[in-house]
């Protein structure tokens, strides 16, 4: 029998007019139903797995945005700047420091290579910054595009952010550049590069043949190797699709965790259909983060437990999961995740806060600790054993995460409203990641281009 | 109470009046489990935390222990 969970609004994918929408879920199944009285009606999966999406929940009290951008005027998901409608703060701005790319992938939600803007200048980028400066403070920063690593100032960009505030800044990039390149990665992490989000859909060239066009296994293991030479945190971030690389998770996980302390976790991405897609979505092969999460445990044959994961502080708990492991001495993996969210009503704002404070503590490299001192009194031993615990949990971390971007099939605008994660258009306005990169059935995008 | 590293200073338990030795200690923080010296009573195995290492390296790997 179906089950009504909950209405909300979406928006038509055809004409993009926002639209009611009713989620109901049916044995393991979670569907999204809307119609729009011109374009008809649409369904969408949104959530299948042993999670009920029920379930799946991380109760908040909303952020209040101290200094919205734009005025609400149209409502969601039209006035993003941020607006006052906005709830919640930034956690990671996102800055397109170029459209080109030197892959041409099947599925790229920034559409790369497509247009012909030029790079933005480095006054651009720096009032960019002084705009998420002034809306949301602090923030943890991602340069991405795009390839990054194609601009040959992009270490002048990461001084720049940093002279500007930002303790922390990832690149997001698909480490072609990073492998061949080790000059680059020198002068990256001589400016302050603290992490990286690398583009890593497997361990077998054929997913790469078919996702990114090329075989890049022993270009990624490049990148990675030149990274720990200069002691940049990686995090490897897949492409997830059905029938491609859904099987490879336990392959990725084990190949992160050989790789620590300088690969700091995996960031799941199952596609989603917006900006550059091979075909329409086909709904019953949509990887949901239900799915991800029971394929963890199979593929790992239970090393990674699905208990272990925890909705976030953060975002909408229907955006993401995430858990924490520190690899120990004798290998085996410890879940540190804390039980005490699962219950209660929590800030936005506090969940913000300890998200970007998590990540740049988590997902950066760590220099080796001074060497041990002789003869010490016994406070000093006992501090040591402290620090060396610490250096494990800092240095032996491991994250594993995932995130559902939204597209215009399963969009719900109440997870909008709740996003974190924010592109920086040219003009310094913030807007949520998936309203950015949404485009409609026939690639018209609501924001990207304008 | 002295926490600088030079500190030597002997700590009693008042229960037992014995003299406090560094032991091996064995601390647990929501899933973690470690060995640590810490000071403690040969007879009642009380342990005693200082305050410098209570609000310093202890909360630190709390902390780090702790979720987002």
């Amino acid at each position: 029998m179906k089950r009504i969970i909950s209405t909300t609004e979406s928006l038509c994918p055809v004409c993009l007019k926002k639209i009611g929408a009713i989620i109901w879920s049916e044995n393991n199944e979670s569907y999204m139903e809307k119609s729009c009285l011109e374009h008809g009606r649409f369904k969408a999966l949104l959530w299948r797995g042993s999670m009920p999406m029920e379930e799946w929940v991380r109760h908040k009290v909303p952020a209040t945005i101290n200094k919205p951008n734009t005025e609400v005027a149209q409502g969601c998901p039209y006035d993003c700047g941020l607006c006052a409608d906005h709830r919640q703060h930034t956690c990671t701005a996102l800055i397109e420091v170029t459209q080109r790319c030197n892959l041409n992938c099947s599925f790229c939600f920034a559409d790369a290579n497509r247009n012909n803007q030029t790079d933005l200048t480095l006054d651009t980028i720096r009032s960019m910054y002084a705009s998420v400066m002034e809306t949301s403070g602090n923030c943890n920063i991602q340069l991405s595009g795009g390839e990054p690593t194609l601009r040959d100032d992009l270490p002048q960009i990461i001084e720049l952010g940093h002279q500007l505030g930002f303790p922390f800044i990832q690149i997001n990039t698909n480490g072609i550049r990073m492998g061949e390149d080790e000059a680059f990665v020198k002068q990256l992490k001589a400016a302050g590069l603290n992490s990286v989000f690398l583009q890593f859909d497997g361990i077998n060239d054929e997913i790469y043949k078919k996702l990114r066009g090329k075989p890049l296994v022993a270009t990624k293991i490049k990148a990675i190797k030149n990274c720990q030479r200069y002691n940049i945190g990686v995090v490897l971030v897949p492409t997830l699709v059905s029938g491609v690389n859904d099987d490879e998770l336990g392959n990725i996980i084990n190949f992160g965790l050989d790789w620590v302390p300088t690969v700091k976790g995996v960031h799941i991405q199952p596609a989603s259909y917006f900006g550059r897609i091979p075909n329409l979505p086909v709904e019953e092969k949509r990887l949901t983060l239900g799915d991800i999460m029971d394929r963890i445990e199979d593929q790992t044959a239970g090393r990674i437990r699905k208990k272990s994961f925890a909705p976030p502080g953060c975002e909408n708990a229907r955006c993401s999961f995430h858990g924490n492991y520190m690899l120990q001495e004798n290998n085996e993996l410890m879940s540190v995740n804390n039980p005490a969210n699962c219950c209660g009503k929590e800030q936005a704002e506090a969940g913000a806060n300890k998200t970007k404070a998590h990540v740049s503590r988590k997902w950066c490299g760590h220099d080796l600790t001074a060497e041990k001192k002789q003869n010490v009194s016994h406070e000093d031993k006992e501090k040591d054993q402290w620090d060396k615990i610490l250096e494990r949990i800092n240095r032996y971390s491991f994250s594993l995460s995932a995130m559902a971007f939204q597209d215009v099939w399963n969009l719900d605008l109440n997870r909008v409203k709740d996003c974190c994660i924010h592109v920086v258009n040219p003009k310094g306005q913030l807007i949520p990641f998936c309203m950015y990169n949404l485009t409609d059935k026939n690639g018209y995008s609501l924001y990207r281009k304008q | 109470m002295k926490h600088e590293s030079y500190d030597q200073t002997k700590w009693l338990c008042d229960k037992c009046q014995r003299e406090l030795e560094l032991a091996k200690v064995k601390v647990r923080y929501m899933e973690g489990n470690f060995e640590v010296d810490l000071m403690k009573c040969p007879t009642c195995n009380q342990v005693f935390i200082d305050e410098a290492l209570a609000l310093g390296k202890m909360k630190e790997v709390e902390e780090g222990l702790e979720d987002k």
